[in-house]
């Protein structure tokens, strides 16, 4: 599969500044995160409180963004292609994926030796793609029912309740943010393990031809 | 003692030693307590002296450890709440009452046939074993508490078990201990129940409630709900595996201790206590690593604090345990870790939270440089494996015979 081209229409500049923003977003909310369920050295919480909370607020708006921008924009819609669509349609399930979901899961299970066909994405990568939208935004919602300002309001009060109370709460956030380390690890790992070309385009916005 | 001409009540209170001032500046804590601004002082002073007639009250004792009553006895210090508490003609007090056998029993039919009563009910209301968990001369525990809080004007539920169970309550509960609120629910009695939480409750808070009912609300349940600032809060009960809505003074509950705690501008500064007597402790530092619970727990200890406002748990050097939360114990221990411990049950016991991220993270790192290695040994690497013709679906199709 990597043997193909990567051109920048798999990835328009605009995604390729999302992407940067939601890479750098979360490293500074799990840096962060981490510091403020144990401070590990001194001196640190004002500037950690802070930063989660700036970068808690650009994550959605970036998120948001980029969403919207999905229905507008064209991408490819295969790799080594420079034939575009609209991008959302290379987010959604495609004939191309029909089927496959199982092949894909045997190929990385090594029981299946040839690449399986697949769109852009694979099913695998399509499901975890989607799946970080929903969960960014449940992120947020429990994020937002710890947060001072906002955790009285009805809205956030009832998951509040639901859960079990504030400490639960934060028990939730907390094991979420390894959602997160664990979909980063595993997407950092399957989007190179070929080779570094996926994310030249991706961060570089470099072009390679094979 | 050069006192001016006044009420009753300052006789009262020079016999215990408490001058004018002292009671001034209580009447100011109560205002706090209530909302109200410490300008507020002088009408409760005034309300206070005037003596309002005495209130005929009932306090029970459910399954509890009397630390309430304790709490509010300050045997040692007879004070200022005391003598507010006077107030209320207590027909019935387990603890400290004169009366017993079966002339105290009398009191208590005789304060239920009579009506209009204050019932204030402390300690977890025990439903094991059939409300056998609990029985005062032959009655069970519940079954007293139902038939006074029917009669009742309205009832105080003070401190953590009356609220909602309290510690009894903690996993697993054998004894079946459950709150005040929860408990009318099931009984279908709708007497109004205002919860003052924490182990043990704050007398402050119990006197507030009482100023508030006799003199500002008239002694009306009504004027009483409609002019007290009330919050409400749900959660379920598991053991009756029911919900319940609770409420309280909006005053009491509606703000973290961490927003109000002294310790906070260490807590921002990070400068934390990681040790219990280390020079850290011993500068005053924020006791957030040391498990406080302050940042969940919703009480404003750190204003009313304790012991005639000498000084709170955090305030002492002990981090806050959180016993004004709902669920408090489950919900916060390890009481010395940051969060609570999940009950994993059987023989995994119960594990932090920190350990299950940390485990999850190194199992799915070893895995993923395992299979990194797999991937290697495959030959897929460098220009990636070669793709199939055609899908496996499409293929067996074919094999098939194709389609008709
Ligand atoms: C997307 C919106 C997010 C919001 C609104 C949010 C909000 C918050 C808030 C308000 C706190 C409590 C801070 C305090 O009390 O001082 C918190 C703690 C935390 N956040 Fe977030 N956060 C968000 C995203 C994230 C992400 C993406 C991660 C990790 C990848 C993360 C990891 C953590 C961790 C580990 C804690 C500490 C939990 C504890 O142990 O107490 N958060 N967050
Ligand atoms: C170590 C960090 C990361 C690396 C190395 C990395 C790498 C990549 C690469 C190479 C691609 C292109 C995949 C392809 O075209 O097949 C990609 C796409 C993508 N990545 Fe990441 N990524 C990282 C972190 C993240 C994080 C933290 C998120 C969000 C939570 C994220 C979300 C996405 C999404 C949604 C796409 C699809 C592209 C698009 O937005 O249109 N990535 N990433
Ligand atoms: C290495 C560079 C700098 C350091 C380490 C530094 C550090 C600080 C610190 C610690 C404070 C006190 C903040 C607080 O506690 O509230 C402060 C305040 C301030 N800094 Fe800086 N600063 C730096 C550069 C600058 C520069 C380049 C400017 C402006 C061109 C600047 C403008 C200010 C202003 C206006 C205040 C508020 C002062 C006040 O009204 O009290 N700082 N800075
Ligand atoms: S001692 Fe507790 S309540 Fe006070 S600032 Fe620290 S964490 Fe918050
Ligand atoms: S500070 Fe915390 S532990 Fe102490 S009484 Fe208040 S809620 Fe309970």
């Amino acid at each position: 599969m990597s043997s193909q081209a990567h051109y920048r229409e798999a990835h328009p500049l605009v995604f390729v500044i999302t992407h940067w923003i939601n890479l750098i977003c979360m490293i500074m909310l799990a840096f962060s995160g981490f510091y403020i369920h144990y401070p590990f050295f001194d001196g640190f919480m004002g500037v950690a409180r802070g930063m989660h909370f700036v970068a808690m607020f650009v994550i959605l708006i970036n998120l948001t963004f980029r969403v919207i921008a999905a229905f507008f924009v064209k991408t490819a819609t295969d790799l080594g292609s420079r034939e575009v669509d609209t991008d959302i349609k290379n987010w959604l399930p495609q004939e191309k994926n029909k089927h496959q979901f199982f092949e894909t899961v045997k190929y990385y299970l090594f029981l299946r030796k040839e690449g399986v066909i697949s769109a852009k994405y694979g099913s695998l990568q399509k499901i975890s793609y989607l799946a970080t939208v929903p969960l960014t935004y449940l992120m947020a919602y429990t994020g937002f029912a710890l947060y001072g300002p906002t955790a009285d309001w009805g809205f956030f009060m009832w998951g509040t309740e639901l859960v079990g109370g504030p400490m639960n709460m934060r028990i939730i956030h907390y094991f979420m943010m390894w959602v997160f380390i664990l979909f980063t690890m595993v997407h950092a790992y399957l989007a190179n393990i070929y080779n570094f070309a996926p994310s030249k385009i991706i961060f570089l916005w470099k072009e390679t031809e094979h | 003692m050069a006192q001016e001409a006044h009420g009753a009540i300052y006789d009262l209170l020079a016999v215990r030693g408490v001058s004018r001032r002292d009671f001034m500046k209580y009447c100011g804590y109560v205002a706090a307590t209530l909302g109200l601004s410490e300008a507020a002082a002088p009408q409760i002073a005034a309300a206070v002296e005037k003596g309002a007639k005495l209130k005929p009250a009932l306090w029970l004792n459910g399954g509890s450890c009397t630390g309430c009553t304790e709490s509010m006895a300050q045997v040692d210090t007879p004070d200022v709440a005391t003598i507010v508490l006077e107030l209320l003609s207590l027909n019935y007090f387990e603890t400290i009452m004169a009366a017993a056998g079966e002339q105290a029993e009398k009191n208590i039919a005789d304060t239920i046939a009579a009506g209009n009563y204050l019932l204030i009910y402390e300690g977890a209301v025990m439903m094991g074993e059939d409300g056998n968990t609990l029985l005062v001369n032959g009655h069970k525990g519940k079954d007293i508490l139902e038939e006074a809080a029917a009669g009742a004007q309205a009832i105080l539920a003070v401190g953590a078990c009356a609220v909602d169970g309290g510690w009894i309550y903690a996993h697993p509960n054998p004894a079946g201990g459950i709150g005040v609120q929860s408990f009318l629910d099931s009984v279908k009695v709708a007497t109004p129940v205002v919860n003052l939480p924490c182990c043990p409750t704050s007398p402050e808070w119990v006197v507030a409630m009482v100023v508030q009912w006799l003199l500002v609300a008239g002694d009306d349940p009504a004027v009483f709900l409609e002019k007290t600032a009330l919050l409400e809060k749900k959660y379920h009960d598991n053991y009756r595996d029911a919900d319940v809505s609770l409420l309280y003074p909006e005053y009491i509950v509606g703000s973290t201790i961490h927003d109000n705690c002294p310790r906070r501008g260490h807590f921002e500064n990070g400068e934390f206590v990681t040790e219990f007597g280390s020079e850290e402790e011993a500068k005053g530092y924020c006791l957030y690593k040391v498990g406080c619970k302050g940042p969940q727990t919703y009480t404003q200890c750190p204003v009313t604090r304790w012991n005639r406002s000498v000084s709170w748990c955090v305030n002492s050097g002990a981090p806050c345990i959180g016993c004004g939360g709902l669920n408090w114990v489950d919900n916060n221990a390890p009481f010395f870790k940051r969060l609570s411990s999940i009950q994993m049950g059987g023989s995994l016991g119960n594990v932090q939270p920190g350990s299950v991220g940390a485990v999850v993270g190194g199992v799915a790192a070893a895995a993923l440089v395992a299979h990194g290695l797999g991937m290697k040994a495959a030959g897929r690497i460098g220009d990636g494996p070669p793709i199939e013709e055609m899908k496996a679906y499409d293929r067996k199709r074919m094999a098939k015979g194709g389609d008709k």
